[in-house]
Parts: C-alpha cells; structure tokens; sequence
C-alpha cells in the first residue's frame, strides 16, 4: 500500500508540473495515500493528544479528546489545575470560566455551528461529498515559502450572528506531497471580522499507521500566533464518558476540594 | 515510517537543484521578515470614492488616493484592507446589485488629478467579497472614473475611462463587456484626449446611460482643463447612440462636468459644468432626464477647482437634498438653489455616501480621511482606524527609539516615534509645519531642531522643540537674483559633515552653515532653465489654477557624499544630474552621459554611495511624460558613465532608492507599486510582499544603528522593515545549506516601563518592533514531516527555556523575550499570579540547538543588559540570588503541598477499602489539612471572589515584585523575604512533625497491612522542566 502511494506521489508530482491538469480528485486520493490511506483513516472511531503550548517560560499542558459522535474535550492544566477549555457532551459545548472556574454554556451559535462540523470527523477532506462539501481547485499559491495547490472547501453554511451565511474554508497542499500546510478562513465576526485566520500544519508524524501533523500554529495573516505542539497521540482511546459532561450542577462546595 | 523518510529523500532532491539566489522568489526568501506600519491615522489620507452595499448598511467600501480598497463589515467603524496586492490608487468602487455580497469591481487610477495623483493599471474583480481579485483588463486605462454595473445582469458592465493624465491616450472613452470582464468593447470614443470623467446609468432603466467628457492634460509644469470636446452625453439604447445634451448650458468649451441622477425620481439630473463664462459655471438641474437644463448656482463651493471635485451625490429618497463635492462640500435642501456647507472637517471633499437605511447618516471621503454623520452633514467625526496617509519625504534620528520625520499631502508636517509604550498611537504624533508638508528633517545632532516647509517653499521652518519656536529660514532672492524657482515639493537636506549646514534647491543650490540664518548660493542654474516651462500663471485651463503646483526647472534631489563634503551631487525636475567635486565651485552636468534614458526625465533621487565616493545611483521618474518605465542607474566614477541596474523583474516606475550600509550589493527600490529588493546589486530584484502593501514608495530609508528600512509611502503612511541586517546574509552559499543561522548582534534587554497605550478600540494603532531576542535561520526547505524543536541553553548547557521553531522555507526569525521558566507553582484552589512570573536571565552568552529530525543545529545569542540601566551588577546580583531564593522556595512549597496531597488521596482511597485505617486516615489528614491551608489558598475563585492569601500567594507576589524589578530589591522586600522564609521554615518543621507522627503511623499500617506505599515524584522529577 505505502509503495503504491509512493508510486502515486510521484506520477501526480510529474503530471502536475507537466501538464498542470490535475484534479482535486488526485490531489486529495494522493494526500490519504501518503498520511495512511483513505480505509485506514474511515475506521477511525476517535483520537486523544497530549501536548504543550510554550508562552515564554511557560509550558502549558493541553490534553485533548475527539470522538466521531463528536464529543469532545480539550483541557489545559494551569499551576495543577485543570481548566476545560472546549467541550461538547452532545447537546452543548462548555467551557470553564477562568475567573470562576465554573462550567459555563458556549453561546447557541456557537454549538449549532459545532453541531454542523460533527460529520466531518476526522478530517473535512475525507468525507466531503457526503457531507455535501464542495471542493475546487482555485489555482496555485506560496505558503510559508511552499508552492500550493489551493483548495475552496465549502462547507455547510455556518450562523453569524443569526443569519446563515456561506463557510469557506481554503486549504493548501503542499505540491510536493500533498498534505496540508495551511488552512484560512475569513472571521466572520467581533472585532477582527473580515480578517483571515490562517492555521500553519506541520511535524507530520505517524499514529498507528496514520500521519497527523504534530504541530498547529494558529495566527492571523501578517500577525502573532500560538503553537499547538502535540507530544502524543492515540487513536480510539477508551474514555469515560463523564468527562464531556456539562457539569450538572457546580459540583465543589466552598471550602472543599472537589 | 519508510514512507516518512522516503518522503524526507525525495524533497532533498527536489530542493537541490532549484537553490541559488537569483532563483527566490520573496515567498521563499523573506520568511518571517514582515513589514510594520505605524500610521500615522490621526491625519488619515485621501479618501476617493466611498460605495455602500445596495441593502445592508453595515458594509462600507472607500477607494483611496494611494491606500487601495478598504472594506466596513460594521456600518463604518472599523475598516480592513482588502486591495492590498494591487494597485492602491483607485478610481472607483462598483458593488455588482446582482451579487452584492460577493462580487465587486474596482477601477484603477483616480480621477482627482491633482499634481501628485498616481496612476492606475486596470480593472479589477472580485467574487469572493474582496479575498482575491483578478485583473479583468483595461491595463492602459490609466484612470477608471466609473463602473456601471446591470442590475439583472452581472455580465454587463458599463465602464468609463478618464485615461491617462499626462499624456494622449486611446484608451478612453466608454467600454462596454457583456461576459462578465473577459472581453471589452469600446463603444463610445472621442479622442485621445478626451476621456469618460464620468458615467450614470438610469437606476430604473439600465439602457439609459449619462456620460460626461473631459479634454484635459497635465505636464510637469502646467495643467489644461477645458477645450472643445469636452461634453456631456446620454445614450437610451444601451450605449450604441450617444447625443449630446446642451440645451440650457452656456456656449463655447467646457471643463470638467459632473452629472448624478436622482435615485427616487430619475427625470431629475444635476450637473455642475466648468465653462468660459464663470458667471455661468456651477449647479444645473434638468427634470425631463437631460432633455433641458437651469441654472441655479454659481456659488464657490460648486465652481471651486472642478479637476479636484466634481462629484454630485443625491439623497437616496429626497430628490430635493444634493451634495456636491468641494472645498468644504455643500449640500442643498431646495433642490439645489441654495447651499450651506457640510460640518467642519479637513478640506477637500471627493465623495458623500448615503446610508441607504438611514439617509440621515452620510459618510465623505476628504483629503483628511473618511468622515461620519449622523446628521445630514451638520456634525462630522473621523473614523479614526485609516492609516492612508501619504507621505512625499521621511527622514530620521538618531534617538532612542529613533523618530521619523515627514510631509504630507495637504497635512502639514510630523514626527512621531518607531515604537512606543503600547504601540505608535495618535497621541505620539507632534505636528511641526502646516499646508501641505514634504521634507522634514531633525538638526543632525540637536534633536530639537528640525527643519520643515510648506508647498513652493512658501515657507521654510526651523523648528525649535525645546521652546517651540519657528522661524522662517528660507533663502530669499539677493540683488542681482532673478525670481527663485523652487519646486512644490522644495528639495531641503541637512548634511553628513557638518551638522549646522543645510541645502535648499531653487533652481540654484544655497547652501547655509548656520541653520539657515544665512546663504550662500554655490552653483549656477542647474535646470534646463526652458523658458517654455516657466508659464505656471498661465495654468489651469478654463479656471486658473496656479497653486505652485506645477513649478518646474527646478532642483528636485540634493545629496551631499557622507564621505567628502565637497561631492555634490543634484538633480533637477527637467531631467538633469550635476555634480560638483569642490564643494560648487565647479559644476558637471552627467545627463547626456545616461543612455536609454529619455531627455528632461524628472531626476527623483540621487544617492551618494556610502561606499565610494564617486559612486552615486539616480532614479528618474517618467511618469509626467507619459512614460512609466523604471529608471534607476548606477556610476561609480562621478557620472562619467551611468549604468542601468533595472531588470524586468520591477514593475512600476520608481522614485526611491537606499543602498545599504554595509552589503554594496543590497539595495532598495521603491516604485509606484510597492518595494523591490536586490541582493546583488541589482542583477535581479525580488518584490517584498509580506504585510507589504503594493502601494507608491515616495521615500527610503535607511536607519544605521537598527538597520531598518523605512518606508515613507504616499497612501499608507509610514511602513517599516525592522532589522534587514538577515539580507545582508543570504549568499548562495546559505541558501544550499539545510538549515543556516544568521549572525545577530547583541540584544540588549530593555528596563523600560511597559505602560502605555490609551487609544480605544477604534483608533489606529501601529505595532511596535519586538524586543526580545531574535534567532534568525535559513531554512532552504520548510519541516513539514517529523519533530522539530527548539532549546535555550545556558553557557554550561542549562536548559533555561524551550521556543517554538520557524519551519518556512527562506528565512525564520523566533522571537525569545530573556526569560528563563516560570516555577512550578503549588496547587491550590485557585491559581496565583505570582507563579506566571519567569525570571529574566542574566547577560551572557545562550546556546540555541535546533533539533530537526536527527540533525542538530547550534547557534549562540547573545544577551546584554540596558546600557541605559541605572543598576550596578553588584545590585544585579542580590536581586538575582532573591529571586533565585523565592523561586526555589516556590517549588520547595509546591513539592510539600504534592506531597500532602498525594498522602491525602492515598489514605482515603485506601481507608475506602480498609475501614481498619479510617481512623489513621482521618488524623493524617486533619493535621495535613491544616498545614495546607496555611500554605495555599483552598476557597473562592480567580476574580472578587478570591480567599484570603496563604504562603503561596504571599510568596508569589513577593518573588513577581521582586523578579520584575532588575535593581536591588527594597528593604520591605527584604524584610517580608524574611517573613516569608520564617512562614516556610514552620511549615518545614510542621511537616517533618506529621512525616515523623501521623504519616509514619499511615505508612507503617501500610506496611503492616502488606498494601502498597504511595508512588511520589522525586524532587527533581517533580521540578523538570526540559
């Protein structure tokens, strides 16, 4: 199977650079070929990281779950505490208030738009005609010095500030083997709206057969960022439902460590 | 894993044969080398055409004069840009009523000919609301003043071309697509000077069409608006038939026209017409759509300068309310009898748009930025986030943090800091001369003296910051002088050798040793002196326009040699270069030893190389000839021979040019377009893009001490590129090597007060350079596959921090602000600020090791304290051992509190299954519990919330306060580390008392039992942070 992809990569490289006729087909079959396979990637019922963000003398620990019924959670741990950053138990996202530490519902929108990202699971390239995503090859660009065959991913249309309004995701694949180097998408709302948010992918490296970048930086274009730098990965954990939950009630009393 | 490296092998392989520096584009060369813009925006810039969306008005589009396209998604608060990548003069905006959200077009080119207009190079579109744009033809048109788009059929457009300024051009007239932009039929011409000022189309019947047109030229030195062409005309068939429509205008030739169509009534027209006979000039208004007009109003706010203000804007629902552009602008309540001028603001009004749900809000774009009523025009207020400003000239100091100095068009004269407490805000911004502003510059070692002037050198200011004084220093004609020609952008230099001298450029150079108290004129007429060029009185055509705008046969360019005082060289508007060894005794004119370049090319500016000095280069601007080639030429032998270093790589005709200070071979080129870089001596140039506008580069510069090159630009302020010293780098050699740290010099880690800033939300505020250290590598191929990181080493190979690594392939720049790590902090209920403190580290040398796949790569940093510093090392040292002390307190405390906790969880999960330990248990615990709540708050929350401080909090704070102040710490500081150390022995002994009774008891139980002891972290395990 690696062989065959190996093979691919490079008939698709020469076509590409010769004949500039490829296809979105070809791009995205040859991309599955080289971080796994497309069947490998289908059985993949959930994934768990470890990782680190560095802020300077800081190193924060993030532990993250993703589930194909699309609960998940991401944590960080801060001075011993454990502060849930995104969680989704199937019917909310939450998160913790950093002043209160208490659980706090994410906005309506907010989840309605998490709840149509569900399908996409684990990567919106691989079952994009299913969910009904359009994806067009919109020519070619430089990112991060890397010539890029750039996508237009449009997904299911996404709430803004009560309306509906189109979800355009633009990725860019590497020419030279395929895998995404970065995404964009325009914000669509606050005080940054119109800007274009860019998420930088990078230390691809395998989990069980399957390669995963291990490096996500998240920026606007032209400013700061914050790196994601995952340490380990496992596909299919085994979780205990509980930490999903929107906690029913505040569960710790005053006084008393929960 | 075979495939991962047999991708690895395969992407060597490809990279190795595409190296070598004339192969980069700037994607793969720049990196993370991105441009800063600093503003200013308290002034804002000219704003030419603004465009609303049909129905939701909380989109808001301006065109600029040099700024590009700027787009509102919240009703004309905040504005980003979205043209940034192309030609930034705009002619105007159209939003498709068919697709408005998505598709736009936009016309190059403005259509306000002032003297210092840029040029357009087509038309653009957009389906995707402003993310990319094509270009969809028109290249030569120079100008677009309209953009009619159908409103059932996005593939019909109708587009009016002004064309080109300075000289005859076909490409005029009116164009008609019915693909969508892919094709273009002229369908409406009149002659090569005679272009489409503007185009209506009826909004109820998109077949009835008004076009105005405008015979008009500018040369360098006069202007003509007026003859017998121009005209208005009104199509009813789709643009296939025009015909004039005169009947009420006055006889003879016409200027510039405006016509707009009322939106709620489309028989009604007004049209101001420029025409012979002034008293019959100004507001027309027809009410059988153009079949007759009436004259109504021949007032100063409508006749005034109708090259610069000719636009007419209806009220969307009120036939009766009109605003016309102009001086102040002015708007009629009575159908255009009457008029009152809009509210105060800047000068020079281009545009007004109604808010289509509320035309009671109205925006218009001056020469001072956009402005916001809410009124009908009564009250403005400026939207505050538009840095389009436009610079002529910049220049800068020495200080720390240097300043820069410059002039704008129609806003005076400035200087504001490069960086500032919070970012480079309004407030940082001193004003140093009024009218409009050009060079600018600080006394060379009396930084409260500068120099500033007006247009014409009408006046020439010597600026006393200290008591702020001016005086006017200009040279006057003496006996026996024949009348001074100075240029609207006077040339004014200060020199490398002797810091009281300046220079002005007439059409003689006048050199003064005194600041400008006195002068001495050191050479004859070094213009062509062409008499046929001096007639500026005679200027304007129809109006009589003779603002000193088009002085001409004059000095333009002044550059005294930084290494002998007596090479001069000087450059004149009317095309020639002069240069002088003997300090103006004696004078060569070099023009004619220029080949390829064409006679009388404006000399734009001449270095003098800092590396030789009979080495000089020189940028001609053909612009107000008609020709828009670049011209930049090199002698290295005092103009005996001159060199073309321009290749095809460079788009747009230029007007500035730096050489670096230390690589001959790296020079800047600042064209129309934006900036070019060579990186050997200008065999091939590279176009810089990252955060980089494609806007016009008036003025380089080059600042010595922090080698950063700024940008004055004419459309989006001030732009700077910090540190270019990498470029000075990048060989061939570099660039085939995998990885290659750049040489950096030592960073100094600042004790200034990071307090600052008090600009809202809304107002622009330019980003400061970082301050940290910088590791600079090149990456001659981005890591995408495998593991990449990055370590701070000590001089003995201490981890003191980890950074997250640049993977782009060209060069990465990783930012590390001289701190170590923060402590680990004991857990508690809540978190303690204090514990988000790492210490800085001391001066010395830091080992950075890169590891990449199995490759290791080393580099050094180094790291020195403020040389401003008031501290002695001595107070260094205590201030580092205390901080050293509490920090390793810090972990002491949180590795007791680990500890008694683990103890904790321990005993109750065990006593759940033995209730024989519960007793134990309960003990061991109570007597733990009461030791940890006086080491770490066990209650409230983060915010108001918050419980009583314990030893961690107390210790924090203490270890924060201490650890951010770089001098010795104070003796309250002291005396609480006492206090503290005091608090941390009892809790020491405390729990060796529980360790030696009611933990051992637990413990021995355990054992007793046969159950398994606790597992607890190692110190040093429990503290790693590597």
């Amino acid at each position: 199977m690696k062989k065959i992809a190996l093979a691919a990569l490079f008939i698709i490289g020469v076509i590409s650079v010769k004949a500039q006729d490829v296809t979105v087909d070809q791009i995205l079959d040859t991309y599955f070929e080289n971080v796994g396979g497309r069947e490998a990637w289908s059985k993949v019922e959930g994934y768990s990281m470890k990782a680190n963000v560095d802020a300077q003398g800081m190193t924060i620990p993030i532990d993250m779950v993703n589930l194909k019924d699309g609960r998940m959670v991401t944590k960080f741990t801060f001075q011993g505490k454990e502060f849930v950053q995104q969680a989704f138990d199937g019917e909310t996202t939450w998160s913790v208030s950093f002043m209160t530490m208490k659980a706090e519902k994410g906005e309506s929108e907010d989840t309605e738009n998490y709840k149509r990202t569900i399908s996409e699971f684990p990567d919106a390239l691989l079952k994009h005609k299913e969910n009904g995503y359009t994806i067009e090859l919109d020519g070619e660009d430089t990112k991060d010095g890397v010539d890029c065959y750039k996508l237009k991913v449009t997904k299911k249309t996404q709430l803004v500030e009560g309306e509906e309004k189109e979800n355009i995701v633009y990725y860019y694949m590497d020419k030279e083997n395929f895998v995404p180097i970065m995404q964009e998408q325009e914000m669509m709302s606050g005080q940054m709206k119109g800007q274009i948010a860019q998420t930088l992918f990078s230390d691809y490296q395998e989990v069980e057969g399957l390669y995963f970048p291990f490096s996500m930086t998240y920026q606007t274009e032209g400013g700061g960022g914050q790196t994601i730098q995952v340490e380990s990965m496992k596909l299919n954990p085994e979780v205990d439902d509980s930490i999903f939950m929107f906690p029913a009630e505040e569960v710790t009393e005053e006084g008393e460590e929960k | 894993m075979k495939l991962l490296s047999t991708l690895f092998i395969v992407g060597c392989g490809l990279s190795l044969h595409a190296q070598g520096i004339e192969k980069l584009n700037g994607d793969a060369l720049f990196g993370d080398m991105q441009a800063r813009h600093i503003g200013p925006a308290l002034m804002s810039g000219r704003v030419s055409d603004i465009e609303g969306h049909p129905t939701d008005s909380k989109t808001v589009y301006i065109g600029t004069a040099g700024g590009g396209v700027w787009k509102s998604n919240d009703g004309g608060v905040m504005f980003n840009p979205i043209f940034d990548d192309h030609c930034q003069s705009i002619g105007c905006v159209a939003i498709d009523p068919a697709s408005p959200d998505k598709t736009l077009w936009v016309g190059t080119g403005e259509v306000w000919t002032r003297n210092s207009t840029s040029i357009g190079d087509g038309i653009y579109k957009t389906t995707n609301g402003g993310k990319t744009w094509d270009k969809m033809g028109l290249e030569k048109s120079d100008r677009i003043s309209a953009i009619r788009i159908h409103p059932e059929n996005s593939d019909v457009l109708f587009v009016g071309v002004q064309g080109a300024l300075w000289g005859p051009n076909e490409e005029r007239g009116v164009y008609k697509t019915t693909d969508g932009g892919v094709t273009w039929e002229k369908i409406f011409y009149i002659d090569e000077n005679t272009g489409c000022s503007e185009l209506i189309m009826d909004p109820v019947n998109p077949d009835i069409l008004y076009a105005s047109f405008w015979e008009h030229r500018r040369t360098a030195w006069s202007f003509s608006s007026g003859g017998d062409n121009s005209a208005l005309y009104k199509s009813t068939d789709a643009g296939k038939t025009w015909n004039k429509i005169h009947k009420g205008f006055p006889e003879g030739k016409f200027g510039r026209i405006a016509v707009a169509i009322a939106p709620s009534n489309t028989s009604i027209l007004y049209s101001v017409i420029e025409s012979e006979d002034k008293n019959l000039s100004g507001m027309y208004r027809s009410e059988d759509a153009g079949a007759t007009w009436k004259h109504l109003n021949a007032d100063f706010g409508l006749v005034v300068r109708p090259f610069y203000f000719s636009r007419i804007v209806i009220h969307p629902t009120n036939p009766d309310i009109v605003v016309k552009a102009g001086l102040f602008g002015s708007i009629s309540r009575d159908g255009g009898n009457t008029f009152r001028s809009l509210g105060s603001m800047h000068p020079d009004i281009h545009d007004i748009w109604f808010d289509v749900k509320d035309p009671d809000k109205l925006f218009v774009g001056t020469d001072g930025g956009l402005y916001r009523s809410l009124n009908l025009g009564n009250t403005m207020e400026i939207i505050e986030n538009l840095p389009i400003c436009q610079f002529y000239h910049i220049s800068v100091d020495d200080q720390e943090p240097y300043n820069i100095y410059g002039g704008l068009q129609d806003n005076g004269s400035w200087f504001g800091p490069s960086s500032s407490p919070g970012g480079v805000e309004a407030r940082d911004w001193e004003v140093i001369g009024v009218g409009d502003g050009f060079r600018v510059y600080p006394h060379p070692t009396k930084p409260h003296i500068m120099y500033s002037e007006m247009q014409g050198a009408n006046a020439i200011w010597r600026y006393d910051d200290k008591v702020r004084q001016t005086r006017i220093v200009k040279p006057f004609p003496v006996e026996g002088d024949p009348k001074l020609r100075f240029n609207w952008n006077a040339a004014i230099t200060t020199s490398l050798n002797e810091p009281d001298r300046l220079y002005v450029g007439s059409q003689f150079l006048h050199k003064s040793d005194d600041m400008g108290n006195t002068w001495t004129k050191i050479s004859p007429d070094l213009t062509t002196n062409d008499k046929a060029k001096q007639q500026q009185e005679e200027s304007g055509g129809l109006s009589r326009d003779n603002s000193g705008a088009e002085n001409h046969c004059t000095i333009f360019t002044i550059a005294e040699s930084g290494l002998d005082q007596n090479v001069i060289w000087v450059g004149t508007d009317d095309g020639n270069v002069q240069v002088t060894k003997d300090g103006g005794k004696t004078w060569v004119n070099t023009t004619q030893n220029i080949a390829g370049l064409p006679a009388n090319t404006w000399c734009y500016h001449i270095e003098a190389s800092s590396f030789n000095k009979g080495t000089a280069y020189a940028v001609f601007d053909g612009h107000t000839s008609n020709d828009k080639n670049t011209y930049c030429y090199k002698t290295t032998d005092y103009g005996q021979t001159w060199t073309s270093i321009i290749t095809n790589d460079v788009y747009g005709f230029a007007r500035s040019f730096q050489e670096d200070y230390v690589n001959p071979d790296l020079l800047f080129l600042g064209t129309e377009f934006g900036l070019y870089v060579t990186l050997n001596g200008g065999k091939n140039w590279v176009k810089f893009e990252n955060n980089m506008p494609a806007t016009a580069i008036h003025y380089l510069e080059m600042h010595k001490r922090t080698n950063d090159l700024i940008m004055g630009t004419h459309g989006r302020g001030i732009i700077i590129l910090d540190d270019v010293s990498p470029l000075r780098q990048v060989t061939n050699e570099v660039v085939a090597k995998n990885l290659h740290f750049m040489e950096t010099k030592a960073f100094e880690m600042s004790e200034e007060s990071t307090f600052g800033g008090t600009s809202s939300e809304t107002q622009f505020v330019g980003r400061n350079p970082y301050d940290g250290a910088k590791v600079i590598y090149y990456l001659s191929k981005r890591h995408t596959f495998g593991k990449m990181t990055m370590k701070v080493l000590d001089s003995e190979g201490n981890f003191v921090t980890s950074l997250t690594p640049g993977k782009k392939k060209g060069i990465n720049i990783v930012g590390w602000n001289f701190t170590s790590n923060v402590p680990v902090v004991a857990k508690g209920k809540t978190i303690t600020f204090g514990g988000m403190v790492a210490p800085r580290v001391p001066a010395g040398t830091y080992k950075i090791v890169i590891e990449k796949g199995k490759e290791t790569y080393e580099s050094t940093v180094e790291v020195k304290y403020d040389k401003n510093s008031i501290f002695t090392l001595a107070e260094r040292k205590k201030q580092q051992d205390v901080v050293r002390k509490l920090y390793n307190m810090t972990e002491e405390l949180a590795y007791m509190v680990y500890q008694l906790d683990t103890y904790m969880e321990n005993g109750e999960a065990t006593a759940k299954d033995n209730a024989k330990l519960s007793k134990t248990v309960a003990g061991m615990k109570t007597e733990m519990n009461t030791l940890k709540e006086t080491l770490v708050i066990t209650t409230g929350d983060n915010y108001v919330g918050s419980a009583e401080n314990q030893l961690r909090e107390n210790m924090g704070d203490l270890y924060s306060t201490v650890a951010d102040y770089d001098g010795e710490p104070s003796s309250t500081q002291m005396e609480n580390l006492k206090k503290i150390e005091g608090e941390m022995e009892t809790a020491r002994q405390t729990f060796e008392k529980i360790k030696g009774k009611s933990l051992k008891k637990y413990l021995d139980s355990l054992e007793k039992m046969e159950l398994k002891k606790p597992i607890l972290k190692s110190y040093e395990e429990f503290v790693k942070k590597d």
